[in-house]
């Protein structure tokens, strides 16, 4: 199931709605690398709100797209990972380590927003 | 009755008798084939006696104050008179397996219920035994010997099951306390909103993975719930930290960073940090701030409030 982007201002959302397989994260991350360069995005948020487990692979697609992404000038938010994802993910020694994350949808735009307007001269 | 027989099944799971348990116990009063035939041989005297032996039980529980919960309930008592009739019947069947062990914690749940006391049991089980043991040695008055040691060999099956019992009783004694403690685990890891979208986690005593786990789980829910953009994690309360421990901080740490909140650990005491470097644990991936107050303000500051100092207001009664 491909999994829905969608633009607002300069920032992509990619909204996850359903569990996905290896082969969607990849397209996943293509199509996010290919848009962010066609589109001038600035910000990228992946909302995994609906995913009630992230594995190893799926962590390191989401980093793979980060990682991308900053490559062609977006900052990319994860957004909406569940208390029980998260605990999982600490288990397994997964921390998304170098990706910036926020509570939910709403909460990653303000965060994208605050870095495009302080974070150039400091961060970036 | 149906939910009896599970919850002795369960007590039989947590108290961890399994089969190879059993045998073990019986090796421990060292119970032989030998003794099995000898205890065949008392089958008819102690079934011809079964009465008035569950007579001299109960009349000893109800000479002493301790057995009072047991021996003022009718219902109770009723259930224990034939319960001990039955034990004394199976007892010298010469087959104890699991349903006989089974059947023992039926007996030692009663007990436990009845709030009987062990020294009161002991006593009452002493003056069965001295009961049985006369009309077994009535029985041999030719051959004392034989005697003696037929009843020794039922004796080891009666300590067998005294085991068995008491265990029961402590155990269920100890469950007051298990749940105590689990109180007290699930009491001592508050979460508290200090400020809108600023959580304050203060951790007190000793921190196993148990309760590393309760923990980070209920941060992880408050940070949901309050939608926390900060947490301020005081280990003040936390007498020692080794390696273990420190990795659960950690993982704590990261799983909040996760849902997009920031954790700032204060409170490190100077015995603390210095058995962290001692130790080689690097806690440089999290913020630390000195003290609680620190902490609070930098998360302040971190999410914009800037605290004024006005006039203080006017005592309210003058």
């Amino acid at each position: 199931m491909p999994v829905p982007i969608l633009k607002q201002g300069d920032v992509l959302i990619a909204s996850i709605q359903a569990a996905l397989t290896d082969h969607d994260l990849l397209t996943l991350r293509d199509e996010l690398a290919d848009r962010v360069g066609r589109l001038r995005a600035h910000g990228v948020i992946v909302d995994v709100t609906a995913l009630d487990v992230l594995d190893s692979f799926a962590t390191r697609t989401l980093l793979g797209i980060a990682y991308t992404a900053r490559l062609r000038g977006a900052e990319t938010v994860v957004v909406g990972i569940q208390p029980e994802v998260a605990f999982a993910m600490v288990q397994l020694g997964l921390s998304l380590e170098g990706v910036a994350t926020a509570l939910d949808l709403e909460e990653g735009l303000e965060l994208l927003r605050a870095r495009s307007q302080g974070g150039r001269d400091h961060a970036g | 009755m149906a939910d009896r027989q599970v919850a002795e099944r369960n007590l039989m799971a947590e108290m961890q008798i399994t089969d190879a348990n059993i045998e073990r116990r019986k090796k421990m009063v060292g119970l032989t084939a030998a003794d099995l035939s000898r205890i065949s041989g008392l089958k008819e005297i102690v079934l011809a006696h079964v009465d008035e032996s569950t007579a001299t039980f109960f009349e000893f529980l109800a000479g002493l104050e301790e057995a009072k919960g047991l021996v003022s309930k009718r219902d109770l008592m009723e259930r224990a008179r034939q319960l001990k009739s039955e034990h004394l019947a199976a007892m010298v069947q010469a087959h104890y397996d699991r349903h006989y062990v089974e059947q023992r914690i039926v007996l030692g749940l009663l007990y436990s219920e009845a709030g009987l006391d062990t020294r009161a049991f002991l006593g009452a089980c002493h003056a069965l035994l001295k009961n049985t043991g006369m009309t077994s040695m009535k029985h041999f008055e030719r051959s004392p010997l034989e005697g003696f040691e037929s009843f020794m060999s039922l004796k080891k099956i009666a300590f067998f099951d005294i085991g068995v019992i008491m265990d029961v009783l402590v155990f269920e004694r100890e469950r007051v306390i298990r749940q105590q403690q689990e109180a007290i685990r699930e009491l001592s890891t508050p979460v508290l909103q200090i400020r809108d979208r600023l959580l304050l986690l203060p951790i007190i005593g000793v921190i196993d993975t148990n309760r590393a786990r309760l923990i980070t789980e209920s941060l992880l829910r408050a940070i949901r719930d309050n939608r926390a953009k900060m947490v301020v994690m005081d280990v003040t309360g936390v007498a020692s930290i080794d390696s273990r421990v420190a990795n659960h901080l950690l993982q704590t740490v990261s799983a909040a960073r996760l849902m997009g909140a920031l954790v700032i650990v204060t409170g490190v005491s100077s015995e603390v940090a210095q058995s962290l470097v001692a130790l080689g644990i690097e806690l440089t991936k999290v913020n630390t701030v000195g003290d609680l107050q620190g902490g609070v303000e930098e998360a302040e500051r971190l999410l914009g409030y800037r605290v004024v100092q006005t006039p203080p207001a006017a005592a309210q009664s003058s």
